[in-house]
């Protein structure tokens, strides 16, 4: 056996095991920031990441273009109709602010300020492995991008939270993902519960909203959205909608299944809150 | 073989590894089977270049497969390196000694592990209890196949790579 084990690169097994003490040791000091050797590798093929990112992109593009033009015909006319609601919805909303301010004013109140910090980036990769859901930015520490950074679409419907960062890269735990952990509220009802990611769920797209209070009364298709406690997250973020509510095995606590409003695997540009402030 | 003739080996050896590389970590997470599953392709790697050079050179190309691994891939904790050098070592030497240099032996090693690294999967989240048996199974038991069916276009190219400049053709 100790023959075989010299003849046959117990010594690269030796180093391969020290190699796997240093990475593991690197990982658990640096915390949200990439270990050394990580940040090498992922700084030095972030270029290639990101011209495959835009070739397929552009080839997705193409394939949608030739083979779903009466689809994509459709949706443009869906959305129009989409804009011109959203159009008459806007004129309501600026009569309500305006009525807001005026009643604020009335009542010697402080207007409700939210300053978002944004940084813009390309997903440059998807989820590596079945094990869990995340995705790979084009920015990174370089662009002051930290872990725990709340990432979000255009419309600001949220995406994950920034789990390791690079100096040109960053990884994103998505929503779904089973480290998902943070405070949502119904916005119909107000109940609040904790947003978990779950493992069964996860393979489905979906996400709980656990620790439900008793009374709460919820209904499927309510909006769920970030609810900010613990100041770690900005409140006020769309997460998805209640798809059905359930009763733990335990029958101690109720949960909600949610729809995650993001579709991260047509996802190609999103913005990190590298800052936020909200003043009641 | 002089140091140049191994240097040579190795760089092509590399270069083949590259196209998987890229192919598992950037293109095939677009397009996951039944939406859902995406293979692993580096242990492929590992696999058949452990059962075309034998053991010594399986440890060694297991360390680098592992290292890519752990060094180009989001949330390494760092067992790959070793666990792959392990495994390189032991399915180069069952194919010296077992089983023959061939796809069918390189089939066996990769579904061996396929399958080890699988349930080390599954017995780590069920440690930590992130999930029930069948759940974890409804996703190891589709990426352990899914992976599988890859061995043969993974054999093919190193099996050219090593027709070419493997074992001591350049010496």
């Amino acid at each position: 056996m100790k023959d075989f084990l010299r003849q046959n690169g117990i010594l690269l097994l030796v180093i391969a095991f020290l190699l796997s003490v240093l990475i593991g040791a690197l990982s658990l000091v640096m915390g949200g920031q990439a270990d050394p050797l990580s940040n090498i590798v992922n700084t030095v093929t972030a270029p290639v990441r990101g011209g495959i990112a835009a070739a397929a992109d552009w080839v997705e593009g193409v394939y949608g273009y030739v083979f779903h033009y009466g689809e994509m015909d459709r949706e443009l006319k869906d959305l129009r109709a989409q804009v011109r609601e959203l159009e008459e919805k806007e004129r309501q909303w600026e009569e309500a602010i305006r009525e807001n301010e005026q009643l604020r004013q009335l009542l010697d109140l402080q207007a409700r300020r939210r300053d978002l910090t944004f940084e813009t980036a390309k997903v440059t990769a998807r989820s590596t492995s079945n094990w869990e859901s995340t995705l790979t930015l084009s920015k990174g520490s370089g662009d002051g991008i930290e872990a725990g950074d709340c990432v979000i679409t255009e419309t600001g419907v949220l995406v994950g939270v920034v789990a390791e960062t690079g100096l040109n890269w960053s990884t994103v735990s998505t929503v779904i993902n089973t480290d998902t952990e943070m405070g949502g509220i119904v916005n119909r009802t107000f109940s609040a519960g904790v947003l978990e990611g779950d493992f069964a769920l996860m393979n489905q797209g979906k996400l709980k909203l656990n620790y439900l209070p008793e009374g709460a009364q919820l209904v499927s298709g309510d909006e769920v959205l970030t609810s900010g406690r613990g100041d770690m997250f900005p409140s006020g973020l769309p997460v998805g909608q209640v798809e059905g509510v359930f009763t733990d095995p335990s029958g101690q606590t109720r949960y909600a299944v949610i729809v995650p409003a993001v579709k991260l695997d047509s996802l190609i540009e999103v913005f990190v809150i590298k800052d936020f402030e909200i003043v009641e | 073989m002089t140091r140049r003739d191994f240097i040579h080996k190795w760089f092509v050896y590399a270069l083949g590894l590259l196209p998987v590389w890229v192919l598992d970590a950037y293109i095939l997470p677009r397009y996951p089977l039944f939406g859902a599953v995406v293979p692993m392709l580096l242990p492929l790697a590992a696999a058949a270049v452990a059962v075309l050079e034998g053991a010594y050179a399986g440890t060694g190309f297991g360390m680098a497969v592992g290292l890519l691994w752990e060094l180009a891939y989001p949330g390494g904790f760092g067992g790959q390196v070793f666990f792959l050098a392990l495994a390189g070592m032991a399915m180069g030497a069952v194919s010296q000694y077992a089983l023959s240099q061939s796809f069918p032996g390189c089939l066996i090693c990769s579904a061996g592990v396929l399958g080890l690294l699988d349930c080390l999967r599954v017995a780590r989240m069920l440690f930590i209890n992130a999930a029930g048996l069948s759940d974890l199974l409804q996703v190891a038991v589709p990426e352990f196949l899914w992976s599988l069916a890859w061995t043969p276009l993974v054999w093919l190219l190193f099996r050219a790579i090593y027709n070419r400049v493997g074992g001591t053709k350049l010496a």
